[in-house]
């Protein structure tokens, strides 16, 4: 009886001790997916929002960029190669535009073609109402490139997959 | 006395382990077939209007290009984003055709092409382009609409899903 009792504790122990780990020692596709939560947080945007949040996640956005982050998508005007601080000023800018915005990603598959590169296929979904009052819904298809730099996993490409060519 | 116990059996059946079983049969069953061979979805849009109207209820039956290959005038639904979304397109040229509209027509490798489906008045003029190997040309029944509105073109086999049970 007292033997069962040290082997119930004994397995608590461990299971707990397995819980912690996973907790605070995740894994590296647990810590590319939390970029993309950081990402989606960042970038969604609620009416009451005052202006020093608003700044504060322009700064946030950019940051979870490269130095250098190159954007591939269907219409050229979009497409090219854009630094922290352009992407901060663009994303901000856009923000603007919608009183209220939501950024979630769906279906992450992450894939690690080389130790510190991770690629990413995912649904992106941007719904919110504009300032002028129109409803926003769209959904695209994305391939991202994060690279590990000074241990932050942070985006260097972005392309907006394109299903059909006209 | 019978009848009513059975209706009582009927409706509210005993916890046997022999019902369990039963019932998660029944569950695996309905998660692999309507998870992966008879996927249900709602439709929304009108790109596919008279044909699928906006609201509708249907399924993706999978199996139909198991072992065959899309044709032209086949409704398909093409792999939008990730797992969920999907595009209800119509084929209308296959690899190696020449595709173009002119004056709301529909031209394949020169030739007129009827389609009965398109039930609204059509303007689009594109230039002719071929479609690619693996791939099909897809547009929507609905084409009463400026040309860059509809989401069309040319979409790789791999992306068609199935085809709508009705």
């Amino acid at each position: 009886m007292v033997k069962i009792k040290y082997l119930l504790i004994g397995v608590l122990i461990v299971i707990l001790g397995i819980l912690a780990a996973v907790i605070f020692f995740p894994n590296k596709e647990k810590r590319v997916k939390k970029q993309f939560n950081l990402l989606s947080e960042w970038v969604s945007r609620s009416p009451d929002e005052n202006t020093f949040t608003l700044l504060q996640k322009m700064k946030n956005i950019g940051n979870l960029f490269d130095e250098h982050c190159e954007l591939k998508a269907p219409s050229q005007s979009l497409s090219g190669s854009y630094t922290r601080e352009e992407i901060s000023a663009y994303a901000g800018s856009a923000r603007s535009y919608f009183s209220q915005l939501d950024l979630k990603f769906y279906d992450l598959h992450v894939v690690f073609p080389e130790n510190e590169v991770a690629k990413v296929n995912l649904t992106a979904r941007l719904t919110g109402k504009s300032t002028a009052g129109e409803q926003v819904d769209e959904t695209r298809e994305l391939e991202c490139v994060l690279r590990k730099i000074e241990n932050k996993w942070l985006f260097g490409e972005i392309e907006i997959v394109e299903v059909l060519k006209k | 006395m019978a009848v009513n116990n059975k209706i009582r059996q009927f409706f509210f059946p005993s916890l046997t382990l022999k019902f369990l079983i039963r019932v998660s049969l029944v569950a695996l069953f309905a998660y692999l077939f309507f998870g992966y061979l008879c996927i249900p979805f709602t439709i929304q849009g009108t790109s596919m209007d008279p044909t699928y109207h906006h609201g509708g209820v249907n399924f993706c039956w999978r199996p139909s290009y198991f072992f065959s290959e899309p044709k032209r005038f086949d409704v398909v639904t093409v792999r939008f984003a990730g797992i969920k979304v999907m595009l209800l397109k119509r084929v209308v040229a296959q690899e190696g055709e020449q595709v173009e509209f002119r004056d709301g027509k529909l031209f394949v490798d020169g030739k007129e092409i009827e389609e009965p489906y398109v039930r609204y008045p059509c303007t689009w003029n594109l230039p002719p382009r071929r479609v690619e190997k693996d791939c099909v040309y897809v547009v929507g029944d609905n084409r009463n609409m400026p040309i860059e509105n509809h989401h069309f073109g040319q979409a790789s086999k791999n992306r068609i899903v199935g085809v709508p049970l009705w």
